[in-house]
């Protein structure tokens, strides 16, 4: 979602706008060090591509809805980090300055969410994964958890930038948070099924578009080290999650007592139980439980990327050696 | 894709669309900046800045039905993140602080729907080069521009081959996993084509440098 003007504050608007500056003319230079005849036309291709393809509807599994894909991660494993970057700060300005989506004031702010954090952050995450584990299937996993983990930085960045515009109106921070990643960590699972997919499909049809980074020697994709892999990842999601939800325990009991709020605070909706893991017979939205139930849903959430990627690696691997032998029949 | 799908009203002959296109958007900076640093306590002031805007509005003769249709698909979204402030105080304050987010993208998204729509892309371009923008970015936001529209034309002629091959709607896995391959072969078709250009750029003298776009 693109932020308007006047959601966030000017100083935030402002740093975040320094940042996203820093960010894209980095990336510029780069582009500009490695320069081939090759790089307008080929960052530009991209831009109008990740362009496009998020006016393609994917229809939800689960709900009677459409969601369409972000790209930072797919053009980052396409042309690399720093011609992915200059293609979303591409696109986020062509859509500001052709249908006025996303404020002139906030693009910083909008370039740092949906475009700097998923190409460069989420190029540095796939790149970290898939030279660790050899082959498509380690390519697809960095791409899907890349995926997933841009959608969900880039909402908590969202919340760090409206808590900062707002930090004089006593706002619920923590609660905020809760909200929005478990919101998006929903969300990311599918711009990382369509990253997934889309990944894949080129791995079959064009192994030679993927930039695949140097892959370490000795690197082998055993289900051991996989599932390893994953259940520390889990456990390291829930374990970031975690303080913000006791905080958020805490923190609330904390203003309530300092504003004698505590009348006002039995009466206040709690948004967040909608999205919170559901502990049958547990009231959620009560003390330790808070913090339990928001680690959970981050556990779920990692898992069910997981499961996504090793799925998606399977039937990637099936096809590649499915060729394979059909090549040495051939042959 | 109908050639005015982007920039639908931006080649009218009013005396906005005569103005220089830096003039306009330094005027526009300036107007959404204003509005972000007064106090909503000051309303006369922002009521001003509205004033300016609608005027801009109906001097470009842009049609108002257009601008309802818009401000119908942006305003929940503002509204949305408006009440997520005093929803946070228990609907017991934080009124003025919705009502300030409100108001505010409400005249700046006018107002860069002003400069958006009297202004053709081009033009604005090199305004902004003008400006001090990157000359990189400014080229390569030009050579974006310029495949959009033949990307969605492609777009659309591999959903309509999609649909004469597939008869009947398929379960939701099937369809997801034809979407995704749509995307995976639009970009495969884009990149291709992006080869393509450049070798047809580098056989008419490109050498790696953007020349003025006016």
């Amino acid at each position: 979602m693109h932020i308007a003007d006047g959601i966030l504050s000017n100083e935030v608007c402002l740093g975040a706008g320094v940042i996203a500056a820093g960010a894209i003319g980095l990336s510029l230079r780069k582009l500009n060090d490695t320069v081939s005849l090759r790089t307008i036309p080929l960052t530009g291709m991209m831009a109008a591509v990740i362009f496009a393809a998020q006016m393609v509807k994917f229809p939800l599994l689960l709900a009677p809805a459409y969601g369409h894909l972000l790209g930072g991660v797919l053009a980052a494993i396409v042309v690399g980090p720093w011609a992915g970057c200059v293609a979303m700060a591409l696109v986020l300005f062509l859509q500001m300055a052709l249908f006025a989506d996303g404020g002139w004031l906030a693009y910083g702010a909008n370039a740092l969410n949906m475009g700097i954090v998923g190409s460069l952050g989420g190029h540095a995450i796939y790149s970290l994964i898939s030279r660790r584990f050899a082959g498509p299937r380690g390519t697809i996993a960095g791409a899907v958890i890349a995926a997933w983990l841009s959608v969900v930085a880039g909402s908590a960045l969202f919340c760090v930038e409206f808590t900062l515009s707002h930090h004089g109106a006593e706002f619920d921070i923590p609660r905020l948070f809760a909200v929005m990643t478990t919101f998006h960590s929903l969300i990311g699972v599918g711009e990382a099924l369509i990253t997934g997919g889309v990944v894949s499909y080129l791995l079959a049809v064009r192994p030679d578009l993927i930039d695949a980074p140097h892959q370490l020697p000795g690197a082998a994709a055993g289900l051991g080290r996989v599932v390893w892999t994953g259940a520390v990842a889990a456990l390291a999601v829930a374990a970031f999650l975690a303080p913000f939800a006791s905080e958020g325990a805490d923190g609330l009991e904390q203003t309530a007592d300092d504003l004698k709020f505590a009348a006002l605070e039995k009466e206040r909706p709690a948004p967040v139980s909608d999205y919170e893991a559901p502990i049958p017979g547990v009231d959620v939205s009560t003390g330790a439980w808070h913090k339990v139930s928001v680690a959970l849903a981050g556990v779920f959430g990692t898992s069910a990327v997981l499961g996504i990627a090793f799925v998606l690696g399977r039937i990637a691997r099936s096809k590649l050696v499915l060729r394979e032998v059909e090549a040495t029949h051939a042959g | 894709m109908p050639a005015d799908f982007l920039d639908r009203y931006s080649f009218g002959n009013t005396i906005c669309h005569r103005c220089p296109a830096s003039l306009k958007v330094l005027l526009t900076v300036g107007v959404i900046a204003g509005c972000a640093l007064i106090p909503v306590s000051y309303w006369p002031a922002q009521g001003c800045l509205a004033c300016l805007v609608f005027a801009g509005l109906s001097l470009a003769e842009i049609p108002l039905a257009y601008l309802i249709r818009r401000l119908v698909l942006f305003l929940p979204l503002v509204l949305m993140t408006a009440v997520a402030v005093p929803l946070a105080r228990g609907f017991a304050g934080g009124w003025e602080t919705a009502a300030a987010v409100v108001i505010r993208s409400m005249v700046a998204f006018l107002a860069a729907l002003w400069l958006v729509s009297t202004t053709p892309f081009d033009r604005l371009l090199a305004a902004m080069c003008r400006l001090g923008m990157p000359r990189l970015f400014a080229g390569l936001l030009a050579f974006t521009y310029r495949y959009v529209y033949v990307l969605f034309d492609e777009l659309a002629r591999m959903k309509t081959a999609q649909r004469a091959r597939t008869f009947q709607p398929q379960s939701a896995w099937r369809t997801w996993a034809g979407t995704t391959h749509l995307v995976g072969m639009l970009l495969i078709r884009a990149l291709d084509r992006a080869e393509r250009i450049h070798g047809a750029m580098v056989s008419r003298g490109w050498r790696g440098k953007m020349h003025d776009l006016d």
